[in-house]
Parts: structure tokens; sequence; C-alpha cells
């Protein structure tokens, strides 16, 4: 069982830096994933994990031990491809066997592991197959064969269901996730999907420009986003953003937005006539009178059903926003809806110029 | 390398990497990547002793060239070889010869495979076209030596057919081959039954890369398979058809020597004899080799000068390298 | 879209003449190795009278009894053999490794090493300096000379090095993640992988060293040596030069151009018999390297 570690590394393509010194701390038997926009260097920064890329600076250390100059096959990683890099003239079976054969591990030892990774994986009747006669999902797990049948101490994904459509991804994800609960090993992958992210990772690691945004668990990152853009990445629809006006009458503060009043929990450091972001995720919106809260008028312009929910499309003050609404099996009542109602204590107040939030709860793990 | 972790702003740039590190990455790429050098060293080898080398013998078109004393020992003469050559009749007429056999075969060959390639594509019964396909083909897969073989044998002034079936029409026999100016014709014209097919293959491919929307949507429109041959598949292939238009402008020089050298003689040197050729009697057969290769690198230089500006109007062009 | 149903009056007239034209090419290509064919097996008398059009006169094999009991024809026929496999071979050995190598984004002076190999494509030395380092290597009369002296050609590393390129980084990742070491990755992955690529250069490998015929003239002396399209050149020389060869056999049943023909034909026929192979894969290489010439 391994930990890793990632300290102040960066990468440079002759004078670009793509990853900006980033520093990160991944437990033994963790699943972290990397999640980021793509040209983010989230696969550039899994490639120095698995040495397939020169650390340009800082180091890369697995169980404390600094990796910078290990070949990538004495690192004991494994990695999983997203077009999987099978062997196309290997049989399935070679094609897991394919490492222990390099490193000329006894015949038997080889065939037992095979047999009992490919159980695992239930690949036992397509062992005698080729790739091409393999589905989608049977691939994806012969390329996962490959990886679990060397024991490495840590796994290594990088965005192994982008080829999938998307019903067998979300079973290949959940595969992901049991078969991690099974051997325990160390996991770092890579994904643009925050769903994924969401569902997959014990800790994600948000990525922008090479730089680490946020790292939490899933819930800390959708409850307490360190920043404007962890919380418009995190969540599906993103969390609704709107430029306003700090106000503070006898009630509290409130956020101007044209003309609409947003009541805005308890922030200290903000100033009278500040600018800010408020933040308010789609599903926290009401649009039923709430007791104690202002109602603020919106301009709908489009619902769209999901079934048990609907998206409501609308705006305040010509600034977009998503509204997540039980149907409650009919939409009808939706399109007439003229006002919403915001929890002041799920809001979320950034700063407008650094995009930092103000309103950042203790437990959020913020990154340099 | 530095593990301070001190939180100061980030260079944009990369930071010079030290000698020691330079050294470092070197010894550490050598020992992981020594395989790799392996691999190429033979072939490296194999192209100076083969290749370079000749170049450095280059040299004995600027020397009184005495195998007794070898390349390096000889006296040096300056131009005076070229100078003779510029003088000398027999090599102006190789030049000239070159030039003009290459500007027959870029005027009558150039345009045989992209007829023949947009007639294949016309063409419905696949496995016609199949036949038909595998047939031209074959020429370019036969020797040099049996081509010529053929040409004698079917130009000869007793058995050759061409003469059989020029006596039904009355013609007297002729001896084509010891006719001067019979050598462009017969020479340019088995060059095209040896190679239109088979140069048809690139632009065969080209057509296949149209999309086939552009025909679907002009069958709408009711076009015929005329119009539709003259305004889509024409103008599709017409970026190959530059490309490989500036190939052959680049290989003017490259006249097929071989073939020629089994199909000229004495009475018809005055067409047939081209650069290359020149070289070959001068030097390999008469043994003046640094005059021959003085000859030998006018042409070479030439060559070049005309490749070189090939490749770089087909970067312009196509903003794709040749090679 | 290519429905002859649907096709208007003047299309059908139109892929008409097409198919007809394309026809009268194709015979016309073919027809020369009818003729040749027939000569071949026709009586040197009837040769000679220029009665042969498409099918043999006095059908006789006197001609191929001439060449077949030769027995340099058989020499040679042996050496062409040597040079083909052997030089395919050497080829191979020289040309994968090199185009891995120079495929691999890591190998430093990758650049160097390519425009190093490209620049004999555009520059050339030309015969006379190529000849007289021969002679200083003492490769002349050598039949290793022959062999290795033209095992690379730079065309042919460029085109598998493409290819070599195409194939996605993340199966040498893949492997040298597993342990495998460059000699591995390529024999294990990327020949493997490379198949028809690889076929198609050694078809080109095999029909240039079949054909090769200019510096196996210009390079051997000793008759034991030569290659068959040496001694078919020699013979074709050797009979249409020779008058009385010509005159004395009027009345037999092999001339000059029958033997000549007979030869021909012999040489043909391994090509032949190739061929389908050979077609199976060339239009594919052709197009491997973008653009040939």
């Amino acid at each position: 069982m391994s930990s890793v570690t990632l300290s102040d590394v960066e990468k440079y393509y002759g004078p670009l830096r793509v990853v900006h010194g980033i520093n990160l701390e991944i437990e033994s038997q963790e699943f972290v994933v990397l999640v980021g926009p793509s040209g983010c260097g989230k696969s550039t920064t899994l490639r120095m994990i698995a040495g397939l890329e020169e650390i340009s600076a800082g180091t890369v250390a697995v169980d404390e031990k600094v990796m910078n100059r290990v070949a990538p096959k004495d690192r004991d990683v494994a990695m999983v491809f997203q077009n999987y890099a099978l062997y196309p003239h290997l049989k399935v079976f070679e094609n897991i066997a394919f490492g222990l054969r390099i490193r000329k591990e006894p015949k038997e030892h080889i065939d037992k592991t095979v047999r009992e990774v490919s159980e695992i994986l239930g690949l036992t009747p397509y062992l005698d197959r080729r790739p091409a006669e393999l589905s989608g999902g049977q691939r994806q797990r012969v390329a996962m064969g490959r990886a679990i049948v060397r024991h490495p101490k840590v796994f290594l994904f990088d965005e192994p269901l982008s080829n999938l459509d998307a019903q067998l991804r979300t079973q290949m994800r959940a595969e992901i996730k049991r078969l991690h609960k099974r051997l325990g090993v160390t996991s770092v992958y890579v994904t643009h999907d925050q769903v994924e992210a969401m569902t997959l990772a014990d800790r994600i690691v948000v990525m922008n420009d090479g730089n680490i945004e946020q790292v939490g668990t899933p819930m800390e990152l959708f409850t307490n986003p360190a920043n404007q853009f962890v919380a418009g990445f995190i969540g599906s629809p993103p969390m609704n953003q709107f430029e306003g006006t700090v106000s503070a009458n006898a009630d509290g503060l409130f956020a101007s937005v044209g003309n609409a009043s947003i009541a805005l929990p308890e922030v200290n450091n903000v100033q009278h006539g500040q600018a800010v972001i408020v933040g308010i995720r789609p599903e926290h919106i009401s649009i039923h009178p709430v007791d104690g809260l202002p109602s603020i008028p919106i301009a709908l312009d489009l619902v769209e059903p999901l079934g048990s929910e609907a998206l409501l499309h609308a705006s305040i003050d010509n600034q977009p926003l998503i509204i997540k609404a039980e149907t409650h099996g009919d939409i009808e009542h939706l399109n007439s809806v003229s006002e919403l109602y915001a929890p002041t204590d799920l809001i979320k107040v950034f700063d407008k110029d650094t995009g930092a939030v103000i309103n950042s709860h203790p437990t959020g793990r913020i990154a340099s | 390398m530095s593990t301070a972790t001190d939180k100061q702003p980030l260079p944009a740039r990369r930071p010079k990497r030290s000698l020691k590190d330079r050294t470092t990455w070197l010894s550490d790429h050598i020992r992981n990547e020594w395989r790799l050098y392996l691999m190429l060293l033979p072939t490296i080898i194999w192209f100076i002793v083969f290749l370079y080398k000749p170049m450095y013998g280059l040299q004995i078109a600027f020397k009184d060239y005495s195998i007794f004393k070898g390349v390096a020992k000889s006296p040096w003469i300056g131009w005076e070889h070229f100078q003779a050559l510029f003088s000398n009749d027999q090599f102006l007429r190789a030049v000239s010869n070159t030039i003009k056999i290459s500007a027959l075969n870029l005027l009558f060959g150039f345009p045989a495979p992209i007829i023949l390639a947009l007639m294949f594509n016309e063409v419905l019964h696949a496995g016609y076209k199949r036949a038909a396909q595998t047939i031209v083909y074959l020429p370019h897969f036969i020797s040099s030596v049996i081509i010529a073989g053929i040409v004698i044998t079917a130009f000869s002034p007793s058995v050759g057919i061409v003469n059989t079936v020029l006596g039904w029409f009355g013609f007297d026999s002729v001896y084509f081959l010891t006719k001067p100016e019979w050598f462009r014709p017969i020479f340019v014209g088995t060059g095209i039954w040896q190679e239109a097919g088979f140069g048809s293959i690139v632009f065969l491919a080209a057509i296949a890369g149209v999309n086939p929307s552009l025909y679907e949507s002009a069958v709408v429109d009711g076009a015929s398979r005329w119009q539709m041959m003259w305004k889509i598949t024409l103008p599709s292939i017409l970026p190959t058809i530059i490309i490989m238009l500036i190939i052959r402008i680049g290989n003017i020089m490259e006249v097929s020597f071989e073939l020629i050298i089994l199909l000229y003689q004495p009475a018809t040197y005055e067409t047939a004899d081209v650069v290359n050729t020149f070289v070959f009697r001068q030097g390999l057969q008469s043994g003046q080799y640094d005059f021959a290769a003085a000859a030998g690198l006018f042409n070479a230089v030439v060559a070049f000068v005309l490749v070189m500006f090939a490749n770089t109007l087909s970067r312009r062009y196509s903003r794709t390298s040749l090679w | 879209m290519t429905n002859w149903n649907l096709y208007s009056r003047g299309d059908k007239f139109f892929a008409i003449v097409v198919s007809v034209l394309i026809g009268m090419f194709t015979v016309a290509t073919l027809y020369p190795f009818i003729y040749i064919a027939a000569v071949s097996f026709s009586s040197g008398f009837a040769a000679q009278a220029g009665k042969v059009v498409l099918t043999p006169i006095d059908m006789t094999v006197e001609a191929y009894k001439y060449i077949l009991v030769d027995p340099e024809f058989w020499i040679s026929y042996r050496n062409t053999f040597i040079y083909t496999i052997g030089g395919t071979a050497v080829s191979m050995l020289f040309i994968i490794p090199a185009a891995y190598a120079l495929s691999r984004p890591q190998l430093m002076g990758r650049r160097f090493f390519n425009l190093f190999i490209a620049f004999t494509m555009w520059f050339n030395a030309g015969l006379i300096p190529f000849y007289l380092n021969m002679r200083d290597l003492n490769l002349l009369d050598s039949m290793f000379g022959i062999i290795l002296a033209f095992a690379i050609n730079a065309f042919n590393i460029i085109l598998l090095r493409n290819f070599f390129e195409a194939i996605p980084q993340s199966f040498e990742e893949a492997a040298r993640m597993d342990g495998a070491n460059d000699f591995q990755v390529l024999w294990k992955v990327f020949i493997p992988l490379s198949k028809p690529a690889i076929a198609t250069i050694t078809l080109f490998c095999i029909v240039a060293r079949w054909n090769g015929f200019f510096w196996a003239m210009v390079l051997l002396q000793s008759q034991e040596k030569i290659p068959l399209q040496v001694f078919l050149r020699h013979t074709i020389a050797k009979l249409s030069d020779d008058d009385e060869f010509a005159i004395t056999q009027l009345d037999a049943a092999y001339s000059a151009e029958t033997v000549t023909a007979a030869i021909i034909v012999c040489s043909i026929i391994p090509v032949l018999l190739v061929y389908p192979w050979i077609q199976k894969y060339f239009e594919k290489g052709i197009l491997l390297g973008g653009v040939k010439e």
C-alpha cells in the first residue's frame, strides 16, 4: 500500500510551462481524481507520475522514494490508457500476460495470475479472443486486467472511459469503484468529466491552467467551492453566478443584482458598495415562497423537462441562471414561474477580482 | 535538484538548467535509451560509407585524378574539367537531350495517369475495373532489361510486329532503333506504357478521398457524369496533380538512363544521349573518371537546385513538404 | 450514387465509351507480353518472316531448349535468387530498426538524422564517385558488395518511419510501463502492428533486387556472379549483334528473336507468380508515404 507525493512539480514544453509547481499528497489506498478542462495539465501530471514525461522541476515520490530518475518500468505503477493500447495481434490472455512475460515470470505463475485477474473482471470466456472481437466494455476490462495483473503499487487511469458510450460509461464507472474497494490499490484517475470525478473519487483535485484550484472530497467541493472556477466546474448544471453590489440594511447584507436584491449570508470582510459574485446552485433555489426570504423576480426563458425534475432557463437582470425544480409529473405549472427564493445560508459570495470565495467554510481545504 | 518550497511567484520562463542537471539528464537518457542509438548506428554507418564518402570523392571533378594516387593525393586543377565540358559538343548535346526528353515526358507522360485515373473512376463494373487495373499496373514491375528486350523485338525490322503491321498498309520496313528521329517517341511511349497505369494509383487514391456527398448533391442537382468529372472530381484532385507536377519538375534531370543505355546505339546518340549516359560512357567505359565526375556533379547540382525549388513550391502550396 | 438504372442516356453512353477506352488501353498494355510469348513459341523461320502477331506460328519449344540447356542461364537465375533473398533480408535488418529509432520522439538529434538520410534523396554523388568508392572498398566483382551497397534507400526508411510514427504513442508507453525495452517494443509491438507496411517495403525491395541491372552490369565481371538481368542483357546483345547467328539459323527452329523472347518469358514468370501478393500490398504502400516518386 503506497502513497504518492508531488512536491512543487513543474512541467515545461520548451519555454511553455504547462504545470505550474503543484503540491499534492495522495494517501495509501486513496482514490484521487484529477479533473479539469482539457489543457489544464492533469494528463501531464499523471504522465509525470507514470514516468512517461520528464519532470522539469520538483519531485514525484512513491512511498517517500523520489521517482524522478526512475524508469517507468521500475516505478511499479500501472496505467490504463484512454485508447486502451491493447495489442491487436495478441489474444486477450496474452494482452493481460504481456507485462509478466516481459518480466520473465515463471509460466505457471503467469497462467495462474492471468486467470485470477480475468475471473475478477469477468473476462474468462474471452481469453482466446482478439481485441477486435470484443465490445468496448470488454476491451476496457482487458486494459484494466493488464494493469491489475502486475500488482502495482499505484494505478493510473488516463480518461479510461471517454471512448465508451454514456450507458456503458456509467456501468464501467461502478465497476472501477467496486474494483478499487476490492483491491484497495492507491489510484490516480484523470478525467474531464466532473460527474465521473464526483462518483469515483475519495478526493478530487480540480486543476486549471496548470494549477490546482482545490482539493477535497466530492461533497466538500460541492458545498464549499474555493473559488468561482471550482463552483462553475463541479455540479451539473454548475453553480449560477451573478455580478452584484453589496449593500446592508437592518435585516443584514444584500447584493443588488439589477433591480433584484438577494439576501447574503453573514460575511465579515465585505464593504458596502463592493462588487461581488453571488453564487447559488440550481438545486438550492426554491420557486415557492419561503418564510423570511425576499422574492426575486426572474424572466423565464424556457423549461427543459428531465423527468422528475426540470431545468428552468431564466435570467435576473439579463444575467442567465438555471433552476432545478421538481416537476411532480407535470411541467405546466413551471411555465408561469416568475420569481425565486434563494436560501441565504446556501449562497456563496466570491471576490469579483480574485474569484476566491469570501464566506469559506472552515472545513474546505484550499490549495495554494 | 532543489526542493525549496518557499512560495515565490514562479518564473514564466524555464529556468536555465545547470551543467550538472544537463549532465545528469544526459547520463539518464543514455542509460535508458542507448538501444535506440544502437538501432540507428548501422544505418548511419552505411550512409556514410556508401553515400557520403562518394560525395567526398566528388572532389576529383576538380582534380587530375590518377587511380594510383587516389582521390586525396591527385593534384588539384580547378575548373579545367568544367571548361572542357562546356566546350564539349557531346556534353552540351546531352544536356539539351536530357531537357528535351524530360519535357516530352512531362507533356505526354504526366497527363496519362491522370486521364487513366479519371476514366477508371467512371467504370461501373467492379470486376472489370479490378482486372483492368491489375493488368495496367503490371509493366511497372518488369525490369528495364526486359522492357528493352520487348521494345527491341517489337520494333525489329525483320521480326517486329510494328513493321509487320506497317507492311499490311504497304509501308516499307523501318529499322526504328537506328533512326534518331524515332528514338524519343519510342522512349517516351515506352515510359507511358510502363508507368501510366501505376502512376494512376496516386490519383485514384485522391479521387477516393473526395467526399461522396458532393456527388450526391450534384446528382440531385441533375448533373451528368461528364459534368461531375469536370466540376467535382478534377478540381478535387487538383492539389494532388499540382504536387505530382512539382515533383516531376524537380526530377527533370533524372531521365531513366538505364533504359536509354539498353536502347540507344551510336546511330541514335544524337537524340538519345543524356547526361547520365554521357557520364557512363566517358567514365565507366572510357575511364575518364575525373572528367565524367565533373559532368555528373553538374547534373547533381542542377538536380539538387531543382528539387529544392520544387520542395519550396510544394511547401508553399500544400503546407506539407514532400519529405 | 453510381447506380446504372439512375443514369441518364448520356451518362450511359459516357460510361460505355470510357469502359471501351479502358479496355483498349488494357489490351495495349497486355499485348506486348502476349506477342513476346507468341514469338518465344514460334519457329525461328516464322519469326524472321514477321508472321507472328498473336499466336505462335509453327509451334515449337526449341528456343526454350536453347536457353534451358545453357548452364550460365541457371547460374544467373540462382544468383538472382541469392541477391533477391539475401539483399532483401539485409535491407530489412537495416531499415526496420533505423525507421523505429527515427520515429521515436525521445531520440536526440532526430531532426538531424532525418535530414542526414533524406538529403541523399536530393543530392547524389553520381555514378563515378560511387564506382570509385566501391573499388576503394574492394567491393568490385563481389556478391557481398552488391547485397550490401544497395541495401538501403532513404525512401523506404522514410516510408516505414512514417508508418511507425502513426502508431499511437500509448502502444509504446503501455509496453514500456510493462517493462519492455526498445528491442522488445519493436519486436513484440511495432513489427506485429506494422505487418502491411513491412510487407510493402519487403516487396519494394524484392522487386528492386529482382530487376536490378545497371550496377550488377558495371560492378560484376565474373560470369558466375551475374544475375539474370545481366545475363539477359548479354544474351540479347550477343544475339542481335551476331548477324551470323541470324543468317545461319534462318531456317532453323529458333532465331535470335525467339531465343530472346524465351529468356524474357523465363524471367517474367517469377514476377507473375508473386504479382498477386505484390498487388495486395503495393497500393497501400504507395499511399503510406503520402506521395511517392
